[in-house]
């Protein structure tokens, strides 16, 4: 009895303050100081975006106009990647290619969340047989090389940037299928949904209100992954030939055209390339930072 | 024993059907008639008239309700017959065997080169005590997987190829050929290996028996290499097949990339044209290679680790 | 293991970059300089081609890449000489054309086998000509020589007399030509597909192995003493074996010549000159006759079907510029449908003028108004021109995309279509397309008879015109100069017309590394590797 009266006297139990902006600001400050290689990659990234929804802002030429006389000229002053074969500007076209990549990626990746989503959402939260079959075909999906996968598709709908980004999102359902429906699990058994559904909750307010608001972070970090992935296997296709048809300056399809001058200008391969590989190592990086580096780190 | 290989095999059976069940909703459902596609193909050009349709139809049995012609094209693949190309006629197993010998070298050296590669980089990361090396060894699977495996070829071939002539770039004639496409091919996939048995090297140092080894006075080198490795390998086997899926679906682009012929360079023409029949056989080859492999695997598993078969968990 | 977050980035982008950088190389070691001396007899020669056309029947195939290797194993009953044009005895030692130049009586050699053994006498050659009407769309070239046949009357093993319904002067030209190569009857009498898969002939080398789209082996025949007049010796070629290897990309091939993987090249872009002389390469260069590079259009269609649309993108169309952007420096710009090494060719050039303010001035007076984004429309539709081409020449992308900014100058959008080379026969025989890129090598202008007459397989679906008795008029002309005459006033309709847009003429650049010589061009501008030799053989 004594006790909890001298408790109760003693005034603020060390209660946890929550932090302040200020102090959140100068925690993040600290965070990526420590961080370049973060620091870099989120810049990268916002270039990225600037340029695909933006491109202008970047480069103002006319990615498809190109002075035929300054044909394949070296990376200098006027134009950072050089020139190519038709004496368009390698940085301009790389640019407005962004944009078409990116919107690919973007469509790729959503199909693959909202499908794959969809899945394992179900497969969660229904359980018993509905839960057997989808997780069975979802391991037939990973049975099937992804590329092949796509190939298949695209045999089936034909070229262009749109069917390849929805190739490229079907192949990648099953990865997203298995986190929410891992998800999905985990929060069902605990116990406060428990405890919300003895209450009567309605399974779909307990959807709404349980489920996806705590499912999302880890799809989240999953769909910041994908997206690289996803930039990697369409610039791969495009490459192969299955994007858009010429001019379109989409990553894949500039080192294709650029692999015919191998021998003598560098750059038409080379630099697209390096752009495919910075994009996809910001967005990694991106994606490990979202993966618990920031709570680890406090 | 007997129980666990049935249950497995079993299972490997049903993924294959199911595979080839999703691959023929995805080539004969999807919009796209594929009569026209198969048609415009066609083998001899002429101009399609109606009743030459109507015979294409009747002769690759297009005009049967889908459950029909599901069921029969199921039967002819379970007897081993994979349909006919529509380019040329050929037979599409026959087509598929033919360019299977040339991949399979490349997808083997590939193969030799991640294991080197994965296997090499992970032991080297868990040994040394710099901590700087360590990151910036365990860097380089991060680094190799977010690079365009068509751009990494093609760097390999501008640099060794046309730069200091050491390689050729093209074809697939004797062992200095196979060097730049194992090379690009076998990078993601040893990347994997590297992340996936680095980890387990690190749990396995961390084990009470190599506490043990080191007090009973066992050199460092001999913990690494004979007892940790041994169990750390279990899990990286996991992946095999994965790995060996991968390693023929990375031939696609690895065979346009070098100009050798094989499995790869035949689904891109196949792509090309919209050889339906062709596509087919090649991803029901290529799950069959994936379920074949990881049932492989499943099959050892037991015998490196006779815990499994009994059903006592792995990991301590 | 620590929670430390590993420091990828930097480290991985400055090696990648160190990467890149590295990767700066030009050509450099070439073959070594190599002292001619005499021919010798062995070794293997290497070529790298660009594409296959899915069949090895010479008279099923219209592809240059694959005309190369399936021209070595026939032999054709004329051949025809590449400086003046003249035909020259080669199977058939001599031949009688009738008055009214509807049969033709040829006089073959003794002793020519097939390499199956069988003999090469007239009855082969009817069985050859008698199949040819039969083939199907792959054919069109062996049934446009052979118009109107009406039969082989054999008179002896060596004398026989080929038959037309109709005057057919191109016909003793067709002889000289892969197209009308001799194949032993039992390959002759397979079905279409059959033949392509592998055929006999009695050419200086046999058919080893085909490989479709990988590699084509030829081996030599020994014994072989039946060449043409024309060939610099006598006997069997030199080469123990031939290999064609199938590389599409132009850039690797160059790299493959500089680096000493192959011997010869076809198809060489702009860019590679300089780096494969630096190498060491030889340049061989031939222009084609026949029809130039240019853009066809399939008249049934609604937007290619209209006059103005076609007369607009010629007009449009900067030749020159084209020729300097992309293509080899001996290249020269379309100055007629028939490029300017063709018999009867007749300049057109005040036609084929760069003026594009006249081009959208046409358009406008047809209707077609300018939209917001440039591009022109008329009654809600898009002047959208698709351009159907097959990869096979390095420089036909490039000469696309350039096309695609010079039309849309005056406002045509033009839409670039690949498509593999081998479904070129059921495009064209479909009419699945609105226009389409092509050449077509031939060495007689009857060429312009076989594409664009109403009476022939007709691809471009072009109606009946003015053109059409200007075409039929010169197959049947045995005089050459009103032959000529007829030519050059079809040739004029039909830029008029513009049922075809020419653009520029095509021509064959092989690059050829040190150590091979003796490979020459035909009159067609296709190899002949008879009298080729390599100096370093083993």
């Amino acid at each position: 009895m004594t006790e909890l009266l001298i408790r109760e006297q003693v005034g603020t139990v060390a209660l946890p303050v929550p932090p302040t902006r200020r102090e959140r600001g100068v925690a993040l400050w600290r965070f990526l100081l420590r961080r370049p290689g973060l620091v870099v990659a989120c810049v990268l990234v916002v270039l990225v975006l600037i340029a695909a929804f933006a491109p202008t802002v970047l480069a103002s030429g006319d990615p498809n106009a190109g002075i035929v006389a300054d044909k394949l000229r070296a990376p200098s002053a006027a134009h950072p990647f050089g020139t190519d074969y038709l004496g368009r500007d390698v940085y301009t076209r790389v640019v407005h290619g962004a944009s078409l990549s990116l919107q690919a990626t973007v469509i790729a990746v959503a199909v693959a969340l909202v499908a794959g989503g969809l899945i394992g959402l179900l497969a969660g939260f229904v359980g018993r047989w509905v839960d057997e079959v989808l997780m069975r075909i979802v391991d037939v999906l990973l049975s099937i090389p992804a590329i092949l996968l796509s190939l298949a598709l695209i045999t089936a709908l034909g070229y262009g940037t749109v069917k390849v980004a929805i190739a490229v999102g079907v192949a990648s359902v099953a990865s997203f299928a298995r986190v929410m429906r891992a998800e999905t699990l985990r929060i069902r058994r605990s116990t406060y949904v428990e405890a919300a559904r003895s209450v009567g909750t309605r399974w779909y307010v307990s959807l709404w209100r349980h489920v996806l608001p705590n499912a999302a972070g880890p799809v989240l970090v999953l769909a910041v992954l994908e997206f690289g992935l996803a930039i990697l296997a369409i610039s791969s296709l495009s490459f192969l030939g299955y994007g858009a048809p010429p001019p379109a300056s989409e990553w894949g399809s500039l080192i294709a055209e650029g692999r015919n001058y191998l021998a003598t200008s560098w750059w038409l391969c080379a630099l697209p390339g390096l752009t495919i590989a910075a994009t996809v190592l910001s967005v990694n990086r991106i994606s490990r930072a979202l993966d618990g580096e920031w709570s680890r780190a406090r | 024993m007997i129980g666990y290989l049935a249950r497995r095999t079993a299972t490997a059976v049903a993924v294959l059907w199911a595979a080839y069940t999703v691959t023929f909703l995805v080539l004969y459902l999807l919009p796209g008639d594929p009569v026209t596609t198969m048609a415009s193909g066609g083998l001899d050009g002429e101009p399609l008239d109606p009743a030459a349709i109507e015979a294409l139809k009747a002769r690759y049995g297009l005009d049967q309700p889908l459950i029909v012609q599901y069921g029969h094209r199921l039967g002819e693949v379970v007897r081993g017959d994979l349909g006919t190309s529509i380019q040329n006629g050929q037979d599409v197993r026959g087509a598929i065997l033919d360019a299977l010998p040339p991949t399979l070298q490349v997808a083997l050296a590939g193969l030799v080169f991640a294991v080197l590669f994965g296997g090499g980089l992970a032991l080297a990361a868990t040994a040394t005590r710099l901590r700087w090396l360590r990151q910036a060894l365990m860097a380089l699977p991060s680094l190799a997987v977010s690079l365009p495996v068509f751009w990494v070829g093609l760097m390999l071939v501008q640099v060794f190829a046309f730069g200091l002539h050491w390689l050729p770039s093209t074809g697939a004639n004797g062992p200095a050929a196979l060097v730049l496409p194992a090379i690009t091919l076998g990078l993601p996939m040893g990347a994997l290996i590297a992340q996936v048995l680095a980890k387990s090297m690190d749990t396995a140092l961390h084990e009470a028996y190599v506490g043990t080894a080191r007090a009973k006075g066992v050199g460092e080198g001999a913990i690494h290499l004979r007892h940790a490795l041994r169990n750390a390998a279990i899990p990286a086997l996991t992946v095999l097949g994965y790995v060996a899926g991968n390693l023929l679906a990375g031939t696609v682009v690895v065979e346009t990339v070098f100009t050798r012929p094989g499995l790869g360079r035949l689904t891109v023409q196949a792509v090309g044209v919209q050889d339906i029949p062709l596509v087919q056989g090649i991803v029901i080859v290529a799950s069959l290679v994936f379920v074949g492999v990881n049932l492989l695997v499943d099959l050892i598993y037991p015998v490196l680790d006779p815990r499994i078969a009994k059903g006592v968990p792995a990991a301590a | 293991m620590t929670a430390r977050p590993r420091r990828v980035l930097l480290p991985a982008l400055l090696t990648a970059t160190a990467l890149a950088l590295a990767a700066c190389g030009s050509g450099g070691a070439g073959g070594g300089s190599a002292d001619a001396g005499p021919p010798r007899p062995g070794g293997t020669l290497r070529v790298a081609v660009g594409s296959d056309a899915g069949c090895v029947d010479p008279q099923q195939v219209g592809s240059n890449d694959t005309i190369y290797s399936v021209r070595q194993f026939v032999d054709s009953l004329t051949d025809q000489d590449p400086r003046t044009g003249d035909l020259k005895p080669w199977l058939a030692t001599a031949w009688e054309t009738a008055p009214d130049a509807k049969s033709y009586t040829f006089t073959l050699r003794e002793g020519v086998t097939f390499s199956d053994g069988t003999p090469l006498d007239a009855n082969a050659v009817k069985a050859n000509f008698d199949r040819v009407p039969q083939l199907g769309a792959r054919g069109t070239l062996p049934k446009g020589y052979l118009a109107g046949y009406a039969g082989t009357t054999v008179e002896s093993p060596t004398r026989f007399t080929v038959s037309f319904a109709q005057p057919n002067v191109q016909f003793l030209q067709g002889t000289s030509t892969h197209s009308l190569g001799i194949l032993s009857p039992a390959s002759a009498a397979k079905s279409d597909d059959e033949r392509c898969a592998g055929v006999v002939g009695s050419g200086p080398f046999t058919l080893r192995s085909y490989a479709q789209n990988a590699s084509i082996t030829l081996a030599k025949r020994p014994g072989y003493a039946w060449g043409s007049s024309l060939f610099a010796h006598e006997g069997e070629a030199y080469l123990d074996t031939v290999e064609f290897r199938i590389v599409p990309e132009s850039g690797v091939r160059s790299g493959s010549l500089q680096s000493g993987e192959v011997d010869v090249i076809g198809s060489i872009g702009q860019q590679d000159e300089a780096p494969l002389t630096g190498a060491g390469a030889q340049l061989l260069a031939r222009s084609n006759p026949g029809i130039t590079f240019g853009i066809g259009f399939n008249v049934s269609k609604p937007v290619a079907g209209d006059q103005a649309v076609r007369q607009a993108l010629s007009l449009a169309l900067n030749r020159q510029e084209i020729v300097s952007a992309v293509f080899p420096s001996q290249t020269l710009p379309a100055t007629s449908v028939l490029a300017s090494t063709t018999p009867s060719y007749a300049d057109q050039s005040a036609a084929l003028a760069f003026d594009p303010e006249r081009a959208k001035s046409i358009l406008d007076a047809a209707g077609w108004v300018p939209g917001p984004d440039g591009v022109r429309a008329k009654a809600g539709q898009p002047l959208t021109l698709p351009i159907s081409f097959a990869n096979v020449a390095a420089t036909n992308k490039p000469t696309l995309e350039l096309i695609q900014q010079q039309a849309k100058v005056v406002g045509i959008d033009v839409q670039v279509q690949e498509y593999p080379i081998s479904q070129t026969p059921g495009i064209q025989s479909s009419g699945d397309f609105s226009s389409f890129w092509f050449n077509i090598t031939r060495a007689d202008p009857d060429i312009l008879r076989s594409s664009f007459s109403v009476a022939g397989a007709n691809f471009y679906r072009v109606p009946e015109t003015p053109l059409e008795p200007l075409l039929v008029g010169q197959a049947a002309e045995a005089d050459p100069a009103e032959r000529t005459e007829l030519v050059g006033q079809a040739q004029r309709e039909l830029i008029d017309q513009a049922f075809f847009v020419p653009v520029t003429e095509l021509t064959t650049v092989l690059g050829v590394g040190a150590s091979t010589h003796g490979v020459t061009f035909d009159a067609s501008s296709r190899i002949q590797l008879h009298d080729a030799w390599k100096s370093d053989a083993a």
